[in-house]
């Protein structure tokens, strides 16, 4: 991200600020359990991706396309309809009714930022999406690939994209306890931050969002036994969709959730 | 060497590497926001291996002076041996810890892709490939390393001998390919497009510029080391890398703060794997600054604060590898206590003081059983100067 935001994200900035804060409350209906709490601080004050939260406030039609792995296909909770793209798309189709909203999810099992990059000239680039949201590092950091590598990677495809006048956010690992000493994420998650500073393309930080959540008892991450750990890849995938939410939208804040009380001046 | 001519300050640096790098490998630990990778470009590994390149070629290159090629070269094949065992031990700690893993990761959201892990379809293949140095997971990377470069020393130090200039500019040629050829690397286990996690044919030059230094620092001073603008371009380039370092550090932490230099433009002189530009000079530049700044027997070097880092320095290899079973340790410890920064702090003292007692118990052992005199000053020397 830039240092000096340009004089109207400051404006935007204020304004979404105050909304938000007020607005936040009435969101917790939406699920069936109260959504994930995002620490302070989780939330910048720039829009992260203000041409797509315009178009949502303005009601137009918008198609994001995410690319990802099997974390992002939903497979640990039992298909790609509880999966966070779909919990997305759930989520702005509440807030923004009016903005048709289309998610595409072409994440796949296992898929490496290369195949994934190579998939976006083919597929990504002809839905003409207005949004690409690129989750990315994990399996380079299970296959130890080369960092350099891995970053060059990601960059090329962060200027396809770009080129093609395409808004891009990445996201990065899952946080996991256990997964640790065998697989050294470090590396690819500093590489995912170096790639955002560098392009001022904003991260949805997921690797520090799940540590917060575990640290603070939202979530427990170590569930075990298999149909308890299906509900729990539910319930994490859709905080994870409505913080998603929160985080395209942020900057759309002319448009108030259904429902949502009208701030009193 | 005597113990009294003893150079602390590579102990002293050495062992600040190998506690920065048990910091660093405790998972997610905040104090590894503060250890020497916050400060320079560059982090522990290169600190350890430009130290170990400079004393290899003092000791090495002493006894090639005295004794001959092949019992020098005997010698380092002697330290080979002992570095290779190292290695094989570490594998075994990380085998166990899979062992305890695996189960784990399977029941857990990240199964799908753990399971993705090549090496655990075949746990029998990724023993052979270790052993041949090519399987090179979480610490496992710098011990191989260490291998390929101390086996190529004694032809180094024949070529210091004869045609010393000649050498370097190899070394540097070979530097300078590998960082503009991506092709030049070896490849590991598993996976095609896997490669060592420090490239050999990179990482070559900031080991063999050591053994040089070491080699020709017994063999009387080199004048234009001690000018005034090697000193001031030096200290310049330190102070620079260290506030855009820093920079990054605290950008990490609090975003707001701006990350200076953070431009794509940087990436390849920046690269772990193969030894880029700004880390290979960040690392030369900080030890011309030390060499230039700390008398090799400076007060404070000899004092209570620096002798927990001397002596684990002086016992490098034992540490490191004591190092590494501590943060495995202190991985599980802070699995269960939801490693929070209090325990993440408990975990790195305790670590560090572990190290410290061990390495104690070495220094005393070692003497102890040498029975006092010269014999001391000899082994001592040598246990930590290899």
């Amino acid at each position: 991200m830039k240092v000096a935001p340009s004089a109207p994200h400051y404006a935007i900035a204020l304004i979404v600020a105050a909304t938000l804060t007020l607005s936040s409350a009435p969101r917790a209906a939406v699920g069936l359990e109260p959504a994930c709490p995002t620490p302070e601080g989780f939330a910048g004050f720039e829009a992260p991706v203000p041409k797509t939260a315009k178009a949502l406030a303005a009601g137009s039609e918008i198609v994001i396309v995410t690319l990802g792995g099997a974390s992002s296909l939903g497979s640990a909770a039992g298909g790609p309809s509880l999966s966070w793209p779909s919990r997305l798309a759930s989520a702005l189709a509440a807030r923004f009714p009016a903005a048709r909203v289309k998610v595409v999810n072409l994440a796949m099992p296992r898929q490496t930022a290369r195949e994934a990059a190579d998939r976006l000239a083919r597929e990504v680039l002809p839905l003409k999406p207005m949004l690409v949201i690129w989750e990315t590092g994990t399996m380079e950091a299970v296959r130890g690939t080369g960092v350099d590598d891995f970053r060059d990677t990601v960059q090329a495809g962060i200027d396809e994209l770009r080129a093609a006048g395409i808004e891009v956010a990445l996201m990065n690992a899952q946080f996991s306890r256990d997964a640790d000493p065998m697989i050294h994420f470090a590396p690819y998650l500093a590489a995912v931050r170096e790639l955002a500073d560098a392009n001022d393309v904003p991260v949805f930080h997921r690797y520090g969002l799940m540590r917060h959540w575990d640290e603070s008892g939202v979530l427990d991450l170590r569930t075990r036994e298999s149909e308890k750990r299906r509900r729990l890849a539910a319930r994490l995938y859709d905080c994870l969709g409505h913080a998603m939410a929160d985080f395209v939208a942020r900057g759309a804040g002319a448009v108030k959730p259904p429902g949502a009380v009208e701030p009193r001046p | 060497m005597t113990e009294a001519g003893r150079d602390l300050r590579l102990d002293f640096f050495r062992g600040l590497a190998l506690f920065c790098i048990f910091v660093d490998h405790l998972p997610d630990n905040m104090l590894a926001q503060f250890t020497l990778q916050s400060v320079m470009f560059g982090d522990a590994a290169e600190v350890f291996i430009l130290i170990s390149g400079y004393t290899a070629g003092m000791v090495y290159g002493r006894a090639m002076e005295r004794q001959g090629f092949l019992i020098a070269a005997v010698r380092v094949g002697h330290r080979l041996w002992q570095l290779y065992v190292a290695h094989v031990f570490l594998f075994v700690v990380f085998m166990a810890m899979m062992a305890y893993t695996v189960e784990v990761l399977n029941s857990s959201l990240y199964a799908e892709e753990s399971q993705a892990a090549d090496f655990l379809k075949d746990p029998g293949v990724a023993v052979v490939k270790a052993l041949t140095l090519q399987f090179q997971p979480a610490y496992m990377d710098i011990l191989p390393l260490y291998i390929v470069l101390l086996a190529a020393l004694p032809f180094a130090l024949t070529g210091f001998r004869f045609w010393p200039r000649v050498v370097l500019v190899a070394s540097l040629a070979l530097w300078l390919a590998a960082q503009i050829d991506s092709r030049i690397a070896l490849s590991a286990y598993p996976g095609p497009d896997r490669v060592w996690a420090f490239n050999p044919f990179g990482w070559q030059a900031l080991f063999f510029v050591g053994a040089w230094l070491g080699w020709r620092g017994t063999r009387g001073a080199l004048p234009w080391l001690d000018h005034r603008w090697l000193f001031r371009l030096a200290a310049g380039f330190a102070l620079v890398a260290f506030v855009i370092r820093f920079s990054w550090t605290l950008h990490g932490l609090y975003y707001p703060i701006p990350a200076l230099a953070s431009g794509k433009l940087l990436w390849p002189f920046l690269s772990k794997e193969d030894l880029g530009l700004l880390r290979f000079a960040s690392v030369l530049a900080l030890a011309l600054l030390v060499a230039r700044l700390v008398a090799p027997r400076a007060r404070f070097l000899a004092g209570r604060v620096a002798w927990p880092f001397v002596i684990c320095g002086r016992h490098s290899l034992h540490i490191f590898c004591l190092g590494i079973l501590l943060a495995v340790m202190g991985h599980l410890v802070l699995n269960e206590s939801f490693g929070r920064v209090l325990m993440q702090l408990v975990v790195s003292a305790v670590g560090v003081g572990i190290m410290t007692a061990v390495a104690a118990l070495m220094d005393w052992f070692t003497a102890a059983k040498a029975g006092g005199g010269d014999r001391v000053a000899e082994r001592a020397s040598l246990s930590g100067g290899e």
